[in-house]
């Protein structure tokens, strides 16, 4: 119990059940803001539960019980750490928690079986998962939704085994079980009748992967609206497919536009770009800092608010806005205090790959047991480029490379290029000597390197550590499995000893 | 049936990706063109002083430097594709042009690319998108990438012909294999075919593998052979459909029809269903935008993901079924596929819910000669076809 940091032994707060013992103590100032925190925690919770048709959301999806973890949720991503560091968790994190209520709130008011809110739901455009919301910029009159999100990708971030149900229903309607566990679990989630069937139209993209693409086909048939499939170029490097690109998004304008007899309004679309092109310049500006000695806007706290901004908020929403500034405030302060993250730093990694769902938390693991620090995350790594906000034809090519580089796809199509050669120059760049390779067991497109990204590390003198898992399915490959592939390479490979013993093995496989 | 006189000739064209056929058209100074997929129109790459070699890599053993290169969790194919060209085995090739169709088939090429195994000096990789749904804005898309990556680097690099023309020429060429396979295919529809599906198979994926028109004559000659020929009486006990991913290696259907099911008809990537059907080009329009929508249109690959299309495939395989008296239908997919992981299960349940077909979907090795698994499950669906028969006719007997 200290409120120094690195001082804890924070493996003893495990017991091997759902919860932690207890929680940590951080010294009496950072725990009474951790505290205060949870406080407000619990009373968005309280205050989302108490509407009567969240309520009977709760009982009606079985994905709803996931949300129990939000508390173990926040400790986990707090694990160790005091002053700023916390700060930025519970400002980023926190405001994607009260997104998420508020969307859930839209998606029950909805639902046919709920709310049942028809003229609402009249307004309503449903989004493919991965699929990033910014073109909705351009109706202001319409409520972009996303009914995957909710119910299957934070669903798995809350509960390691909260999807494992609806990837059994997939796997048992005959889809194999190698393919990837996201789209596997929202497919099952749709067979399982277990989506609110809410929207006027849906629109759904070649996002990721081939198997998310397939396994949109078959939840348009039983979604039962009119769906658009938005075809982005998979080569997204070559000049050539921008125009096709931009096509293509005025295409999915067009159908929104004939389902909801709205139309896109070019004006507040630009004041949602120049919203967003502000976030843009925030988050170039933790990257210069998270460049130095002093990072400070790393590891999660940078990675989970980040997809929120980028896929969700899309510019539309002043508040992330404004949270942007404090974190950018926040991190100013403490470049210029020199405040450390860990007590001693030992390796500045890349983490590459896309990570584990089901252990979000494994980058603050990698700071607090070895001294690592994940300075920048590949999904992070989207594009800064800045979305033009007085022409339309040149906004529409913006919006086109936008959407071809919406993350992860940017990495897992586009080549060796943006899959394997960007990686290198982000390793120079932030001055990292180590990257952390997710191998996720389902994805085709980044496995397909494992040999070059070898030979690549080698070459340049760059510890290249592999982890691998299965993004929402931990039977194949455990928390604790991926741990152990980083001690076993620090150990042996390193020789090095862990800043925190007691976090090196610890029993979590039955923790949320 | 009496063997056909050809068929050990065109088998032992399928043993090597660098054939004999191959190599004397090389020795004519004929450029080999590489590809990876059938998403890329072949009239494109089988433009005068050029042909198409669609990538294989027949007798397959270990995988092991597949296996280090792209991890084993990768698609089989793509990995022995990657071991060949580790040992050598395409070094004859002039370039490949591959379309970023599926990931898999694109890792192994950047694969051979940054390993730089294939050393001819002015041996190039050209990688294109091809369009993921059928509308006209995926055709300007196809038109623009086909001129783009795969027209101009072939000029460009290797001095090819590509004026409407030799255009017009090449589908001509390609017609004159499909109307032969075309005629070949239909004895399929006869009640007592006078081809199996394993000689079809091989003398269909000898056309993808080959310079065509070093084909003609023996097609022609098997054709003649074919008109005159016995065919078995009763030996098969169920006729069936094959659909599903690629099968370069006609063994698994000798494996289907060794335990009783004739192959009559062939959806799967390498198979005459689409790729060996006529196109017609008319005087009016642009060539290449002819032969870019022919492919679209027609094609078949799950990878067309808008709706329209992903219903269209289902009813294309129940149309071939009805017409080739199909008595059930067999989803094959190579393991760790995607597309057609996701293909097979949906289409399993359509063709027999909403279509009443009796369907076996499976999922296979690459190298399925010695697959007894494949076999016992190719057995058991044969006997539940014929259990359905027997019930049918007791059922009209009863009536």
């Amino acid at each position: 119990m200290s409120k120094e940091l690195g001082k804890d032994r924070l493996g003893k707060f495990y017991s091997g059940k759902k919860a932690k013992k207890r929680r940590e103590w951080r010294g009496l100032k950072d725990t009474w803001y951790a505290y205060t925190q949870w406080l407000s925690l619990w009373k968005t919770l309280i205050k989302f539960m108490i509407k009567p048709n969240n309520l009977k959301g709760f009982f009606r999806y079985r994905w709803m019980l996931n949300y129990l973890a939000v508390p173990d949720f926040f400790d986990r991503h707090t694990e160790g750490m005091r002053g700023t560091q916390l700060r930025l968790a519970y400002t980023g994190i926190g405001l994607i928690v009260k997104d998420m209520c508020n969307m859930l709130d839209d998606i029950f008011r909805a639902d046919p079986e709920i709310g049942n809110d028809k003229e609402f739901n009249e307004k309503i455009v449903i989004f493919d998962e991965n699929m990033m919301s910014t073109l909705m910029g351009g109706f202001p009159n319409l409520r972009w939704l996303s009914v995957e999100v909710p119910s299957v990708y934070t669903s798995a971030m809350m509960n390691q085994k909260g999807v494992e149900y609806y990837i059994d229903v997939t796997e048992e309607y005959g889809v194999p079980g190698d393919v990837c566990p996201m789209p596997a679990a929202e497919l099952g989630v749709s067979l399982a009748g277990d989506f609110p069937l809410i929207g006027k139209c849906a629109v759904q993209c070649n996002t990721t992967c081939d198997g998310s693409l397939m396994g949109n086909g078959i939840e348009a048939r039983q979604f039962k609206i009119p769906t658009f499939q938005l075809a982005v170029p998979i080569r997204h490097q070559q000049e050539s497919v921008h125009e096709y690109a931009a096509e293509e998004i005025m295409n999915a304008i067009h159908f929104i536009e004939e389902n909801t007899g709205e139309k896109f309004d070019w004006n507040y679309f630009f004041d949602c770009m120049k919203r967003f092109n502000k976030e843009t310049e925030h988050v170039l500006e933790w990257f210069d800092i998270n460049k130095t000695q002093y990072p400070q806007v790393i590891s999660d706290n940078l990675a989970l608010y980040r997809y929120g901004v980028y896929q969700a908020a899309g510019g539309r929403n002043e508040v992330f806005l404004k949270t942007d500034e404090k974190i950018t405030e926040l991190a100013e302060k403490a470049y210029k205090s020199k405040e450390p993250i860990v007590k001693e730093v030992r390796h500045r990694a890349i983490t590459w790959g896309v990570q584990a769902a089901y252990y979000t938390a494994f980058p603050i693991w990698l700071q607090n047991c070895w001294g690592v620090l994940p300075l920048l995350d590949m999904l992070t790594t989207v594009s800064t480029k800045t979305i033009n906000t007085d022409d339309e034809e040149e906004a529409l090519m913006d919006l086109a490379h936008l959407y071809e580089n919406m993350i992860m796809r940017n990495r897992s199509n586009g080549g060796y290029e943006v899959g394997v050669e960007e990686l290198w120059r982000y390793c120079e760049s932030f001055n990292a000597d180590m990257v952390i390779m997710y191998e996720h067991i389902g994805c085709k497109s980044m496995t397909g390197y494992h040999g070059l990204f070898e030979e690549e590390a080698r070459k340049r003198g760059i510890h290249l550590v592999w982890v691998t898992h299965e993004l929402m399915k931990p039977a194949d490959a455990s928390r604790r499995d991926m741990r152990t592939q980083v001690n076993r390479y620090m150990r042996t490979v390193l020789h090095e000893e862990p800043l925190d013993p007691s976090l090196e093995d610890f029993e979590d496989d039955k923790c949320w | 049936m009496k063997d056909l006189k050809h068929l050990i000739y065109f088998e032992s064209l399928l043993q090597e990706a660098n054939n004999d056929l191959v190599r004397e058209a090389q020795s004519r100074g004929k450029l080999a063109v590489g590809s990876v997929c059938s998403q890329l129109p072949e009239p494109l790459l089988n433009l005068p002083g050029c042909f198409s070699v669609r990538l294989r890599a027949p007798r397959t053993g270990s995988i092991e430097m597949g296996t280090y290169y792209m991890s084993s969790l990768i698609c089989e194919c793509c990995r022995a594709w990657l071991e060949r060209a580790l040992e050598g085995g395409f070094e004859f090739l002039d370039c490949i042009i591959a379309p970023d169709t599926c990931a898999q088939m694109n890792r192994s090429v950047e694969n051979i690319e940054h390993l730089n195994l294939c050393s001819k000096g002015h041996f190039f990789v050209s990688y294109c998108d091809v369009p993921m749904k059928a509308d006209d804005t995926a055709l300007r898309h196809y038109v623009r990438q086909m001129r783009t990556h795969v027209l101009e680097p072939l000029h460009e690099n290797l001095g090819v012909d590509i004026s409407d023309e030799a255009l017009r020429k090449a589908v001509e060429e390609q017609n004159e294999i499909s109307r032969l396979l075309t005629d070949l295919g239909e004895f399929r529809k006869e009640k007592e075919p006078k081809i199996t599906g394993y000689e079809f198979a091989v003398l269909c994926l000898a056309t993808y593998c080959c310079p065509k028109n070093m084909l003609i004559d023996k097609l022609k000659e098997t054709l003649e052979e074919v008109k005159q020929r016995e065919p078995d009486r009763d030996k098969y006990r169920v006729r069936v459909l094959m659909a599903g991913s690629e099968i370069d290696d006609p063994e698994i259907i000798r494996i289907a029809e060794e335990v009783g099911a004739l192959v009559v008809a062939d959806r799967y990537c390498f198979g005459s269903f689409p790729g060996r059907q006529v196109i017609s080009l008319n005087d009016d329009e642009d060539v290449l935008l002819q032969i870019c929508r022919w492919y679209m249109e027609n094609g078949q690959c799950p990878r067309f993901m808008n709706t329209d299309k992903i219903n269209e495939r289902h009813a294309y395989v129940d149309k071939l079924a009805m017409e080739f008296s199909a008595d059930g239908i067999i989803y094959q997919q190579m393991k760790f596929c995607d597309y057609w992981g996701y293909e097979r299960a949906l289409a399993g349940h359509v063709l027999r819910e909403e279509y009443d077909y009796p369907v076996l979907t499976v999922d296979r090795p690459y190298v399925v000669s010695n697959s007894g698994q494949l076999r016992t499950r190719f057995q058991a669906f044969v006997e539940s076809l014929e259990i359905k028969k027997i019930n049918k006719e007791r059922g009209a007997a009863n009536e």
